[in-house]
């Protein structure tokens, strides 16, 4: 392979897990936006949708990219009781105790999950699995174009929802100001849910996608991806769904780049690497308010 | 004043109680152990809540811990210095590499102070097994030589000494500095820094020193472990390890000096006592059951525990028709 290839290969690699962070990044932002919480333990709904859809696909041998949408639902459920009886509660409290708050959720589902599903590494295979499409010099996988498509999809549809549904603009305009939304009659401990609800459900998808791409996963697998999706909103600004974006590609390709020139124990580094970096040029990230 | 004296009296008696154990429990082995992680984790803790006192969370304590084990290590094997030396050696290390990670940090707020500590713990390991490997020995780690070398006679109850003192030392310590004008002047950064700035208070000053005291702690409490255990592996530097004294601090109380000390505690006995029952997940699910319920009940921790019942006990009285008589 020559070093054209190489370059190709990495940053479409690269362009497929931007995909997962970018999902569960504009998730936690949405729910930042809204509730000004951030919670740690929003990689176990991805992990919680990758084994659902794992589940169904084992017990019906339906196409995954279809149990995605049922995932997703679930998890809008789940998502939607964990804000009513753990995050509600305890809003406007203080920054540590919601990371306290997500570590005890995190302790809960990892393990909930290990009871149920044991704590083996699993796998699944998607029906497309030997299917690739060359594309210029490069052997594409099918399931990574897909993969690129259903993203691309679920956030057009999330951009159409918060800009021409009335729910949506809502939404907006409680993460603009909360007190302003009370004032014109907008619920916003709806708004909370709903958010969080959406929020989970965008994981549940990025979870989907993870194991239909043949990625091993278990119980634990969540932390870190969790913890970079938060990484990237800091970097592309709070409440910035752009930044989101832009920032999970810049981590899919530069994580990915980092581990074929320097190893793989400097896949995780190399992100925060980037984080600090731009956080001491610019305190509030790239897309974020200046000043405070 | 009245309570200042009871908990003086409290305190001695903790260490009083600290100090019988190990005859109490015969030396039992397990036990001892069981102990002595509890004390290293409440220094450790104690370390992490001296930092957030100054209003700066860090979600990357772990880094400090390990640079600790591995400084206190590398100089006690190159040097044949006692690691009665070499742990405090190893957090000053630990407290030199805080003060150029809070040179970084004291812009930050909130989860921009987090996420980068969270970052540093990962590049810090990272670096252990790369740039570092031939003397930290990669990711197999490497041998560290025991506190008390293992042919002394009861050698495991000179270490449990050895660290309670340390332990009572550190916490000793912490009072003195929460007391004293330090202690004011980070309590008047977390509350507005633009006010503490008003009055005289240098912000990054008492920021970078909160930095150098506790990760210069945290080391100690890491090269204690080190030495306790006997080898060092990058897995120090985990996220768990990290989330620990958070998890401690806040369950016992934070920014209190008590709520570390009662969180560890409490949270050991119960770890280690549902242990017994032969549950391995299911101790992780109840624990993180308790620690939801805490934080939305009691988000003041254990230690707020007392006043709750005593002022729902008057509540209770003032109600009762026959109160007063």
């Amino acid at each position: 392979m020559g070093e054209l290839e190489i370059f190709l290969q990495i940053l479409f690699w690269g362009l497929y897990a931007g995909c997962i962070y970018i999902l569960l990044a504009t998730g936690l932002n949405l729910i930042f936006g809204v509730m000004k919480i951030v919670n740690f333990a929003h990689g176990e709904f991805l992990m919680v949708g990758a084994y659902v859809t794992a589940t169904v696909f084992a017990l019906t041998g339906l196409n995954p990219y279809v149990i995605i949408l049922f995932s997703m639902v679930v998890l809008v459920a789940i998502g939607a009781a964990v804000e009513r009886f753990c995050f509600r509660p305890i809003l406007g409290t203080g920054k540590l105790n919601e990371i306290f708050l997500s570590l005890g959720l995190i302790y809960l589902f990892q393990n909930l999950a290990a009871l149920i599903w044991t704590d083996k590494w699993q796998s699944i295979q998607s029906p497309y699995a030997s299917i690739s499409i060359p594309i210029g010099p490069l052997n594409v996988p099918l399931d990574y174009i897909i993969i690129i498509v259903v993203t691309a999809i679920i956030l057009a549809g999330l951009h159409l929802f918060l800009k021409r549904s009335r729910t949506g603009r809502a939404m907006r305009a409680t993460s603009q100001n909360r007190k302003g939304a009370m004032l014109v009659g907008i619920d916003v401990e709806r708004m909370d849910v709903f958010s969080f609800s959406i929020g989970c459900a965008l994981a549940a998808a990025a979870g989907t996608l993870w194991v239909v791409s043949g990625q091993v996963f278990n119980p634990y697998m969540g932390s870190i991806p969790a913890v970079k999706a938060f990484a990237i909103i800091i970097l592309g600004g709070l409440g910035s769904i752009p930044g989101a974006i832009i920032g999970g590609l810049i981590y899919g390709v530069a994580e990915n780049g980092a581990a074929f020139l320097l190893g793989g124990m400097w896949k995780d580094a190399v992100s925060f690497i980037i984080l600090i970096v731009v956080l001491v040029v610019r305190p509030t990230g790239l897309f974020g308010e200046s000043g405070e | 004043m009245d309570r200042e004296r009871l908990i003086r009296y409290l305190s001695l008696l903790v260490i009083g109680v600290a100090a019988v154990l190990p005859f109490v429990l015969e030396a039992n082995l397990y036990l001892l152990n069981v102990l002595i992680l509890m004390l290293i984790f409440i220094i450790f803790s104690s370390s992490w809540n001296l930092l957030a006192y100054s209003g700066q969370g860090s979600l990357g304590h772990a880094a400090f811990f390990g640079i600790g084990g591995y400084a206190s290590t590398l100089i006690a094997v190159q040097s044949g210095l006692s690691p009665y030396v070499t742990i405090f050696l190893g957090g000053a290390i630990a407290a030199g590499i805080g003060v150029l990670i809070g040179l970084t940090c004291v812009r930050l707020k909130e989860w921009f102070l987090a996420m980068v500590t969270f970052g540093f713990a990962i590049i810090v390991q990272a670096i252990t097994v790369s740039f570092l490997a031939s003397l930290t020995g990669g990711w197999d780690g490497i041998a560290s030589p025991r506190l008390v070398s293992s042919q002394v006679p009861g050698y495991i109850l000179i270490e449990y000494y050895s660290i309670l003192a340390i332990t009572a030392g550190v916490i000793l310590l912490i009072y003195l500095i929460f007391k004293s004008k330090i202690g004011m002047a980070f309590l008047a950064i977390r509350e507005n820094e633009i006010e503490a700035r008003v009055s005289g208070v240098d912000p990054v000053r008492y920021k970078l020193l909160a930095f150098a005291i506790s990760a210069g702690l945290a080391g100690v409490a890491g090269a204690l472990e080190i030495h306790y255990f006997g080898y060092i592996t990058p897995e120090i530097y985990g996220i768990d390890i990290s989330f620990w004294p958070i998890i401690y601090t806040i369950l016992g109380g934070l920014g209190t000096i008590a709520g570390p000390v009662v969180g560890t505690v409490v949270l050991t006995i119960l770890w280690d006592g549902l242990k017994v029952f032969g549950l391995t997940y299911e101790r992780y699910i109840i624990i993180g059951a308790i620690l939801i319920l805490s934080v939305i009940f009691l988000p003041k921790g254990l230690v707020s525990l007392p006043d709750k019942i005593a002022g729902w006990w008057k509540r209770r009285q003032k109600k009762s028709p026959d109160a007063g008589t």
